[in-house]
């Protein structure tokens, strides 16, 4: 089936908890059915949350820092080591023209520049950032307040009722489908 | 805005909140308050601030019009208010990535209600504290060739000298500081997004970076976020190490020592938790922020100063003990004169302000009294600006050839920018505090118990 025919024959269901036990106990149920592709959505990251979606896997974001961190010492070894050895006449105190302590300290704060700036840019890979085009049911603005989500963007037509049926089941406070699950809370504070 | 429906039942581990459940909601919604119309005090503040800046502007502009004979410093001390302010500011930067990574990395409770603030107070220190290598030169048009980049003028940065290193080190404190401080703000950031409208809607969007709390970006952030802390809480060591090796590595009478580097990092740490307590207190009061920010956090700031405080007198006690024990003479000499000499007053405003005013603190009952928390925060402030003055004009108005030898003090100009430099600094915190969430939202909200329906079932 093509992409287009899919989306064609997908419908995008929401389900909003105001209790996190809740709203775990949907996610379980949700997996225990063998359901997969929702997206889950919270106000704060909950370790009981990433564990029941990742399972203790961790964030591959720490193969950028050491990337990072590596590049950065061997950035700075060769600065300060090519920059003397192409003048050598900043020689100060008799110091070899490569010398190793007072580089050490150039290659330290090269490596924590480099780390955090290649920890940033992860962070920014993986967690798909910058964000502006997700799915407009995850843009619901009680995400970011008090409420937690769980989100099918792209649920099969055939699995709809036995999913909504799951989330109501699991104490969920507001189900919706289709377009309905586009919320907008009133601007009240700024 | 969304309702706060999380009554649990349950009490606030937010010790000094009320005494009832705390909401995910009512957080957001105590805290986006402060963003809105300011007050009139608001409004003093800032015209405060922005006057002190603009006396410190036109001081700066009289430098630059007549030349550095307008500032004290000349031969032999041809660092003066200048570098004092430099190392004073990069110490106030201080205390916000201690408390935000390794308060983190140690799980501190109380942290959460103040390292926002601190890491704001760090940025903004640090930036002001950039302000004054450029103002040192004179001729700061050319401040760039501080940095390294090929060039035809046959200079290079010698990176065997400390002020290479000096640079290193600040440049790479301010950029992982932002990093970091902007990396916590994004999920309160959306939270502002979310309620509001118009403009400013757009203006925190682009910020927010379409963050909206997916599982996903909440799994990258916190991996992300640990190691934000690891990288940052050995730089928040390395910086001011760094810094004290501009003086250590110099062989000047009370300045060539290796109890430098500690001497120097507790002392970052003591006047960092000082101007927490001297911002944090008026700004809890201005934005009422009382649920989130107590005496709790003042308290345990308090601590960490007598801890601080406590190594700091350790430090001058064995600066004396190590002159004496090394039989050196000009050593002797250097520290004698600092006690008696013309600078004496200096020296002991620091030992009263940095050894005697925190120990009242022992006692929990003033350590606890708000008017003495601001009272002797804002004396420990004095007394580490006048170490550093100690430190660095001293030695170098009392050098070997007592031929050279020279009294200096600071001229208008030199005090017009330290003025400027403390309104540059409050001008960056109180705007900040009015556009962005000064106590971290989202670190709140991990304190409050969760909304559990099981409890709601209960009753």
């Amino acid at each position: 089936m093509s992409p287009a025919a899919a989306a064609a024959h997908s419908v995008r269901i929401k389900a909003v908890y105001n209790h996190f036990d809740a709203f775990l106990t949907g996610v379980d149920r949700l997996k225990r059915a063998g359901f997969t592709g929702f997206e889950v959505t919270a106000p704060l990251p909950r370790h009981e949350l990433l564990e029941a979606i990742y399972e203790g896997r961790p964030s591959p974001v720490r193969w950028w820092t050491l990337v990072g961190g590596v590049t950065g010492m061997t950035s700075g070894l060769l600065l300060t080591s090519l920059t003397h050895a192409s003048w050598p006449m900043i020689n100060p105190g008799g110091k070899p023209t490569v010398a190793i302590v007072p580089f050490a300290v150039i290659m330290f704060e090269c490596t924590i520049l480099f780390g955090a700036l290649a920890t940033f840019a992860g962070m920014i890979v993986h967690a798909g950032l910058p964000g502006f085009f997700l799915d407009k049911a995850l843009k619901d603005p009680r995400f970011t307040d008090a409420s937690f989500g769980i989100v099918f963007t792209r649920a099969s037509e055939r699995d709809q009722d036995r999913i909504m049926e799951l989330l109501n089941g699991s104490g969920a406070t507001e189900v919706t489908s289709g377009d309905d699950t586009v919320y907008e809370v009133p601007n009240d504070t700024l | 805005m969304g309702s706060g429906t999380g009554l649990t039942g349950v009490e606030s581990k937010l010790p000094g909140a009320p005494n009832r459940p705390l909401t995910y909601g009512e957080t957001n919604r105590d805290i986006l308050r402060v963003l809105l119309k300011p007050s009139a005090m608001y409004f003093a503040a800032l015209a405060t601030t922005v006057t002190m800046m603009l006396i410190g502007g036109w001081a700066w502009f009289q430098q630059i019009f007549w030349g550095m004979g307008v500032a004290g410093i000349t031969h032999p001390t041809m660092w003066g208010v200048y570098i004092v302010d430099f190392v004073f500011w990069v110490g106030i930067g201080h205390a916000g990535t201690l408390i935000s990574a390794i308060l983190f990395l140690v799980r501190s409770r109380w942290r959460t209600g103040v390292y926002r603030a601190s890491e704001a107070m760090t940025v903004f220190a640090v930036m002001t504290a950039l302000l004054f290598p450029v103002l040192h030169l004179g001729r700061c048009w050319q401040a760039y060739w501080f940095f390294p980049y090929p060039n035809q003028r046959l200079l290079w940065l010698n990176f065997k000298s400390p002020l290479a290193w000096d640079v290193f080190a600040i440049s790479t404190y301010f950029c992982v500081s932002c990093v970091f401080f902007y990396v916590g703000l994004i999920p309160d950031i959306a939270s502002f997004r979310d309620h509001s409208k118009g403009l400013v809607k757009k203006f925190y969007s682009l910020l927010a970076l379409g963050w909206h709390g997916t599982s996903r970006q909440w799994q990258h952030y916190m991996g992300a976020y640990g190691f934000f802390a690891a990288l940052a809480a050995p730089l928040v060591l390395s910086v001011h190490t760094v810094v004290s090796w501009d003086f250590a590595m110099a062989p000047t009478g009370g300045w060539h020592s290796t109890i430098f580097p500690p001497y120097f990092v507790a002392g970052a740490i003591f006047s960092g938790c000082a101007m927490v307590i001297s911002l944090l207190m008026p700004m809890t009061y201005l934005f009422k922020w009382e649920k989130y920010v107590n005496l709790w956090h003042f308290e345990s700031l308090a601590k960490m100063c007598l801890l601080t405080s406590g190594i700091l007198t350790y430090a001058y006690g064995m600066e004396y003990f190590i002159a004496w024990y090394s039989q050196n003479p000009y050593e002797q000499a250097i520290f004698f004169w600092r006690a008696t000499g013309e600078y004496s007053g200096a020296f002991w405003l620091m030992v009263f302000c940095n050894c005697v005013a925190p120990l009242p603190w022992y006692s929990k009952k003033i350590r606890t009294n708000p008017m003495a928390l601001f009272i002797i925060a804002a004396l420990i402030n004095v007394g580490m600006w006048m170490e550093r003055f100690n430190i660095i004009v001293s030695s170098l108005a009392h050098n070997f050839d007592p031929a050279t030898w020279w009294f200096y003090m600071p001229t208008w100009v030199e005090i017009s920018i330290t003025i400027g430099s403390a309104g540059w600094f409050g001008t960056w915190f109180l705007l900040f505090c009015k556009t962005f969430p000064a106590v971290a939202v989202t670190e709140i909200k991990e304190m409050v118990p969760p909304p559990l329906k099981g409890s709601l079932e209960a009753k």
